[in-house]
Formats: C-alpha cells, structure tokens, sequence
C-alpha cells in the first residue's frame, strides 16, 4: 500500500480536482491519496467526486481553512 | 499506533482508512470567536453609522453580507455550475443555480407585473437590452475567464473575503478588465450592442406566457441537467 501526498496548497478550484483525478489514475487499488487544499471550494469537489466515483473519502481540517481530502483507491 | 483498517464501504467518522504512522503534528487551532464578536459589533457599529447617513445604505449593507454570507456558505459558484457538466459530470450545482434563476424569475415578474398594473415606470427596465450574437461571444469569452480565474465576479469577492489571497490576482484584474471595458463600453453600444434586438418576454407572450415559457425553458435544462449527471456517473 502506497501512500501519496499531493500538495495544492495555493491552488484555486478546479486544479486540485484535476491534479487529484491525474494523481490517482496511475495508483493502484489499495493506494491512498491525501490531497492537501487550502480552497474551501476545492474541498466540496475533490471529495464530491471522489464519492460519485466509488472511493473511500475523508476529509480532515487540519488548520484553520486547510483541509487534508484522504481518498482511498477502490477500484 | 491505531491503525485500525475498514477496507469497504464509505466512513463517515474519521479515523477508518488506514494512513501512515507518522504523527500528524497540528497546530493547535486558535479560538476565533472573539474575533467573530468583535467583527460583529464593527458590523453593527457601521450598519448604526451609514444609518445615520443615508438609509439605503443600510440596506445594501445587509443584503450585501447576508449575500456573501449564503454565497459562501452555501458553497454557490457559478462557474461549478458551468464547468463541473464537463469535469466531474457532477450537476449539482448547475441544477442549484437553475432553481435560484426560477425563484428570481417568479420575483422579477411579480415586481414588474405590479410596476404594470399600477400604471408605474418598470424598475429595471434599462437592463431589457439588446442581445446579438455579441452576448454569446461574450459570455464564452467570460466563461473561459472565470474557469482560468477560478471564479466568477461574485465568486471571486467571496474567495478574498474568505482569505484565499491567490484571487487578489483575479481580483486586481478583474478591476483592471471592467475598467477597461467601461471605458470601451460606449463604442460597443453603439457599433455592437444597439445592432441586436431588445427583447421584453412580457411583450412577446404576454404576462402569464412569459412566466411559463421562462420556467419551461429553465425545467428543461433543470432535466437535462439531471439526466446528464445520470449518464456520466454509468460511464464512471
């Protein structure tokens, strides 16, 4: 199991969603992501689609508006 | 170490995909309900002070921040609700902003249909403009802004409230591009702008066709909206 740290500090919607989409296409099932966002809108896609898209998703405010999105690879 | 691992289904308590041990130091949060109680007060304060200026001012202090406040809270970006269709197939948010143009549509039509029976001049009425192929070239051109930006005008006002400073950029050309374009503005009207037709609903499908030909037309993109979503989550 790998675990990856994809950092999109400073990066405004829909840039950590893309970055997030690419990161994860080439991980494997079992593989966690962690995204780490500072744009509050970012926080409501990345893990919105995430969902739609059947994995396991956590996100957790680690600061006052910076959020770790946790996404764990299903399939 | 409490890695405690639940490989299926959706968790909705932290804690359940398994991460890595290292400790994740966090910063302890500070507590920001002074600061929330001050910057009350200051709220309140110049609500009083513009009162003592001007009444209407008071007024579009607090529509103003319950706008922003439901803007930002609620999540409402307009530039989502164009560009998710395409980037995650999500339409939740277009199907939002279709809603919030059918209430508002219901209301415009109340305070213009009562402007017209009391025989009074229709507020708003120096925004029926003309709309040519200028109006679609333009909102293209706007939509491809605001998705490079990250937010629409709205959208980007709410952002560097919220503290996200890489939009003061957005915001400092977005300044820069209405100057600009007012200035321009006048060449426009007349070369580009006054070629097209001004189009009233009201006029063309009467009171009660306009209202319905307004909240068909927002229905169908409602549905369309929905069965796009449908159809790019089977693909998914």
């Amino acid at each position: 199991m790998k675990e990856v740290e994809l950092d999109c500090y400073g990066e405004a919607c829909p840039v950590p969603l893309v970055k997030a989409q690419n990161k994860l296409k080439e991980m494997e099932v079992g593989d966690v992501l962690i995204v780490q966002i500072d744009h509050s809108c970012a926080m409501k896609n990345v893990p919105e689609w995430a969902r739609k898209e059947g994995h396991n998703v956590e996100v957790e405010e680690i600061d006052d508006g910076e959020w770790e999105v946790i996404i764990e690879k299903m399939k | 170490m409490s890695d405690v691992n639940s490989s299926t289904g959706s968790s909705p308590s932290g804690g359940s995909i398994r991460r890595s041990s290292r400790s994740r130091s966090r910063k302890k949060k500070k507590n920001q309900l002074p600061i929330g109680v001050a910057l009350l007060a200051l709220i309140v304060a110049f609500g009083i002070f513009l009162g003592t200026r001007n009444e209407q001012l008071v007024l579009f202090w607090i529509t103003g921040l319950a706008f922003g406040y439901i803007l930002q809270h609620a999540r409402f970006c307009f530039t989502a609700a164009c560009r998710d269709p395409y980037l995650t197939g999500g339409t939740n948010l277009t199907k939002a902003v279709l809603v919030a143009f059918a209430i508002t549509s219901i209301g415009f039509i109340a305070v213009h249909y009562g402007a017209h029976l009391r025989g009074a001049p229709m507020p708003g009425s120096a925004y029926i403009v003309p709309i040519s192929a200028a109006t679609a070239i333009g909102a293209f051109m706007f939509g491809i802004g605001m998705v490079i930006s990250g937010g629409c005008a709205s959208g980007t006002l709410m952002r560097v409230g919220e503290g996200f400073t890489m939009q003061l950029l957005s915001l400092f050309f977005f300044v820069v591009g209405s100057l600009w374009g007012a200035h321009d503005f006048g060449w426009w009207k007349l070369n580009v702008i006054l070629q097209g037709k001004a189009v009233y609903l009201p006029d063309v499908f009467g009171w009660v066709g306009a209202v319905v030909v307004q909240l068909l037309i927002i229905a169908l993109l409602w549905i369309a909206a929905d069965k796009w979503a449908d159809k790019k989550s089977q693909e998914a």
